[in-house]
């Protein structure tokens, strides 16, 4: 892929937007279906602004709370660190954001509501991301469900071990707050009519009802006592108690939900708990970690048995018989699976579940301009969200099939979009142009990277978490979440090149850790090769190198931000330091410990970005002195950075004497960014020698600067 | 490539004279390949300045102006609103366009902020080192690519000194003999015919101890593709 090249004009127009760092998407953005800046979250959680974090997941994403626990994480699946070790933790540190007290608690503003009604049918979370998004924009939306909570089937189908119900309740009071009404046990299609709505005066409504009726197989014995379905069986669970207690189930399907309902029978105490699937392992399609976790909890899978009969004794179920599957899928790669009738297995048992698959109930549009069609689906128009009625809209998984919660999101946000088009008077059009995702990692670049293991998550036991329905995982901990957060290694964040200034001189070739530019003509960066350390565009001799997020003005902004925070009468010193070790050392802000000394932190993504000009431009703002702090030696998620730091440091500090700054105002220090103590007394230490400077006490040389007042008056 | 080092603070800030508004001028060119006046460079001398009037207490107004070269005039042109609004102008550019730059804003103190030291290659890490010494008769033909009269102390065209040891210099231990790397070269090539060859001493007057040189293209000179249709004309008319 080539690397991105802009004028020094085009660049002036677009710094300071989003334009350059949306140019290309890191791909666990691209894989994400509601397109979460994954990115832009983890770092702000290793910098410790974990609200902000979550203020940029609402954005897209209602149900932090519920996805940072269950969300099947393609984002994971795609992240770039899977080719270095492990990938980002992405899922737990939504979770962590979520699930974190904020002093400032959790205000939600209500938007100006003056536009049309709109009703939503269903709270699950397709229609419940629909409504948010409509009273965003100024709509009042209103959701009906039958239920007697919203979530949809989050609520009633997860189970509580993997999403606690008032974490789910959390997000959902969190929608309603911006501004959505809900209205609960109402099932539109009984007493109630779809018409109703429209002469209760709702201009648009959306169906969200989900796929809400498990399907059974048609199989002798399969209306006996003990066999059960699957969304009805979890449902049930919360209040069942042991009802299970030393029974021998087999539920039949090897999907996620089968492993629920499996772990959920465990939890109901079951004597043995056995899935029957299909598929042979490879196939089977519940996720790896579920599948895992259900076994360490007793669950067996038995695989390649397609199920011929329930064994009834007495109006009860006593086992079940199974024929042999020679193959699941077709040539095509269609699934079409054919058996052997003649190899049989039975397996004992008291306990039926079939976990096989959901379809809707579609009786609430029977009789209405809202058509179904002969298989029993809603008749929809992808490209518009729209049903056959042009006021009725539908989302989520009654229109997409059986999926996951956040692409039932995803899928609300489309038919919010279309009715706002509608109700707007405009065409319809939910086209959209999303930029590329950059390339895989290069082998070679990957070889060259720091590795650093993913954070565990902390998990209760196989043997403890299968009595209960407590949550099993129990969260990270900040310092676990922000050393975490730090492994993303901020893939598509890399510089661009302004093709008027680039004079080749070759010097980024010569200073990147991982010989990532090319130079022809001019300097060529590969945004999916280079890793967004910024170490060439602090050293480039033409300033042609500016990097998408953190542009050439953004240290000095902060600089300036810093000094303007300080008493104009006090020693002023600027501290420059590591915005990703340093808040994790917890030395920053206001803590007791710290000494009283006028100083400001100026945070960079990293120090491989300070270049000797930023830290000659603080004395020319107006600093007292300036400290550069570093982490500890190794630490640093790019290499050669304590190098390239020190020379720097090195190369702005003569300059700097040279210009008749007092040696004593700059210092570096290694190993005190990550360390509080030592960032203390590297504060309280420049502090003691410019004063006692400004007392006549260092031997003559450089001249001082002339003294502050609160060195006066020391 | 023309290598420079920057002058000290010190130096620039006296020929500055207390002159209040100050227009640094890096150079696009070879002064930023060698890392000395780019317009990163610009900077942080601007940023020296403005903070060595801060510590002096006179503060100065500096401004910051790359053009892609300071040894063409149209670049130059386009300096023009910002030179007339300094006092003076202090350029990280090479010799040659300190005095361009002098040439054409006449009225205004140009300063050199660059001794302009040599034209050399990269030769490691942050290091430049000198390769050629413009004399004009280029002689490297002969001598296996390696220039005597750049790299040899007494830039002698006939072979070695009496001093050359070992393959260094007599001059210092830590320069090597430019005509042992050239002997060396020449019979790594197996050739070393030219080292019998008697040379013709250089014409001095040709290089840069002569007068100021010029170079004509007269494909591209349109007042020499007159002069020389006049000549055609005249000798026409001569017959
Ligand atoms: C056992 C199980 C485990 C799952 N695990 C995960 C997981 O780990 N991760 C993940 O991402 N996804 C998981 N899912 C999938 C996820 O739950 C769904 O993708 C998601 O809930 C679909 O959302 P929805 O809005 O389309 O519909 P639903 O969540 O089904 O919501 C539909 C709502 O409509 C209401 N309703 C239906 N008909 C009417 C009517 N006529 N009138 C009024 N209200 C009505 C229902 O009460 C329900 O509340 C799981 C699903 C199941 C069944
Ligand atoms: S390393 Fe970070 S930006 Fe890159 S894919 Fe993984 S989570 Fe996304
Ligand atoms: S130095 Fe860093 S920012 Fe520059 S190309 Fe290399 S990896 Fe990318």
């Amino acid at each position: 892929m080539p690397g991105r090249q802009l004028t020094s004009e085009e660049y002036a127009r677009l710094a300071g937007s989003d334009a350059l760092i949306e140019t290309e998407w890191a791909p666990c953005r691209a894989a994400c279906p509601v397109h979460a800046d994954v990115r832009a979250y983890l770092d702000l959680i290793a910098r410790g602004r974990f609200r902000e974090a979550l203020d940029v997941i609402r954005e897209v994403l209602p149900f932090p709370g519920a996805c940072g626990r269950i969300c099947h994480h393609p984002c994971e699946q795609e992240c770039r660190r899977n080719d270095v070790d492990q990938p980002a933790a992405i899922r737990d540190l939504k979770r962590f954001v979520a699930e974190r007290d904020y002093p400032e608690g959790q205000k939600f503003e209500k938007p100006l509501q003056e536009r049309d009604k709109v009703a939503v049918v269903g709270a699950g979370p397709s229609g419940l991301t629909a409504a948010l998004d409509l009273a965003r924009l100024g709509y009042r939306p209103t959701v009906f469900d039958r239920g007697e909570a919203g979530g949809g089937l989050l609520r009633t189908a997860v189970p509580a071990y993997r999403l606690p119900r008032k974490v789910l309740a959390a997000d959902v009071d969190a929608i309603v707050a911006q501004g959505v009404e809900l209205r609960l046990n109402v099932e539109v299609g009984g007493a109630f009519q779809l018409d109703d709505l429209r002469s209760q005066g709702f201009k648009a409504v959306v169906i969200a009802v989900g796929l809400s009726k498990s399907r059974g197989l048609p199989i002798p014995g399969a209306d006996a006592a003990g066999v059960e379905l699957a969304l009805p069986f979890l449902a049930a669970a919360d209040s069942a108690g042991p009802g299970l207690a030393g029974k021998s189930v087999v539920v039949i399907g090897g999907g996620n939900v089968a492993v629920d309902v499996a772990r959920t029978a465990v939890r109901l105490g079951a004597g043995r708990v056995q899935m029957a699937c299909l598929e042979n392992e490879k196939e089977q399609p519940a996720w790896s970690w579920e599948r895992h976790e259900a076994a360490e909890e007793g669950v067996a899978t038995l695989h390649r048995l397609g199920p011929k009969q329930v064994l009834v004794r007495d109006g009860r179920v006593a086992g079940a018989e199974f024929k042999a599957v020679t193959e699941v899928f077709d040539g095509n790669g269609r699934f079409n699976p054919k058996y052997d009738e003649n190899r049989l297995t039975t397996l004992d048992c008291d306990v039926v579940v079939f976990a096989i698959g959901q379809e809707a109930d579609l009786a609430l549009v029977k009789g209405t301009d809202v058509k179904a069609d002969e298989r029993g689906r809603l008749v929809f128009d992808r490209s518009t969200s729209r049903t056959s009625a042009a006021d009725v809209f539908a989302c989520g998984e009654v229109v997409t099939g059986p999926g996951s919660a956040v692409e039932a999101v995803a899928s609300g946000h489309r038919a919010a979009r279309a009715v706002h088009q509608f109700l707007s008077g405009l065409p319809i059009d939910l086209g959209e142009s999303l930029p590329p995702k950059i390339d895989k990692l290069a082998p070679a670049t990957a070889q060259r990277l720091v590795k650093a293991a993913r954070a565990e998550m902390p998990a209760v036991p196989a043997a403890e978490r299968k009595a209960n329905f407590g949550q099993f995982e129990l969260g990270l901990s900040e310092a676990a979440a922000m050393k975490e957060a730090r492994r993303c290694m901020s893939c598509a964040s890399g510089p661009f090149v302004l093709t008027d200034k680039c004079a080749a001189c070759l010097t980024c070739r010569r200073v990147c850790p991982f010989e990532i530019p090319e130079v022809k003509e001019i300097a060529d960066i590969s945004s999916a090769l280079c890793q967004g350390c910024g170490i060439c565009a602090a050293e480039c001799p033409a300033n042609a190198i500016v990097m998408a997020g953190y542009g050439p003005d953004a240290v000095r902004k902060s600089v300036d931000a810093a000094l303007a925070s300080l008493d104009p009468k006090g020693l002023r010193l600027v501290i420059f330091t590591c915005g990703h070790h340093a808040p994790a050392a917890r030395w920053g802000g206001s803590d007791p410990a710290r000494p009283a000394v006028s100083a400001k932190e100026v945070f960079l993504p990293s120090m491989s970005r300070l270049s000797a000009a930023d830290i000659m431009y603080a004395f020319e703002a107006g600093a007292g002195g300036v400290i550069v702090l570093e982490c500890e030696s190794g630490t640093c998620r790019y290499p050669t950075v304590e190098l390239r730091l020190r020379k720097r440091y090195e190369q702005a500090r003569q300059l700097l004497i040279e210009a008749g700054v007092a040696p004593e105002r700059l210092a570096l220090h290694v190993g005190a960014a990550d360390n509080q103590e030592a960032a203390f007394a590297a504060i309280a230490l420049m502090a003691e020698r410019v004063t006692r400077r400004a007392q006549g006490w260092a031997p003559r040389g450089q001249a001082a600067k002339p003294q502050t007042a609160e060195e006066k008056s020391k | 490539m023309i290598v420079a080092e920057r002058k000290p603070l010190e130096e620039i800030r006296r020929n500055l004279a207390g002159r209040k508004k100050v227009l640094v001028l890096g150079c696009g060119g070879c002064v930023t390949v060698c890392l000395t006046g780019g317009e990163r460079q610009a900077d942080m001398l601007a940023s020296q300045l403005r903070t060595a009037a801060k510590v002096a207490g006179e503060p100065v107004e500096v401004t910051v102006r790359t053009p892609t070269r300071q040894c063409d005039r149209e670049f130059i042109d386009t300096l023009k609103a910002d030179v007339e609004a300094a006092d003076a102008v202090v350029s990280l550019a090479c010799g040659v366009g300190v005095q361009l730059m002098a040439e054409v804003y006449e009225t205004k103190p140009v300063l050199p902020a660059v001794n302009t030291t040599f034209m050399g290659a990269h030769s490691g890490p942050g290091t430049w080192t000198e390769n050629c010494r413009g004399c004009g008769q280029c002689v490297l033909a002969e001598t296996g690519g390696v220039c005597p009269v750049a790299r040899c102390a007494k830039s002698l065209i006939n072979g070695a000194c009496g001093g050359t040891n070992k393959g260094k210099c007599e001059v210092s231990r830590d320069i090597d003999c430019a005509w042992y790397l050239i002997y060396k070269r020449l019979k790594a090539r197996g050739d070393l015919s030219f080292l019998r060859a008697e040379r013709e001493p250089l014409d001095w007057g040709m290089s840069s101890s002569g007068t100021r040189r010029t170079l004509v293209h007269a494909e591209v000179n349109d007042q020499a593709h007159r002069r020389g249709a006049e000549g055609a004309e005249g000798a026409a008319e001569r017959k």
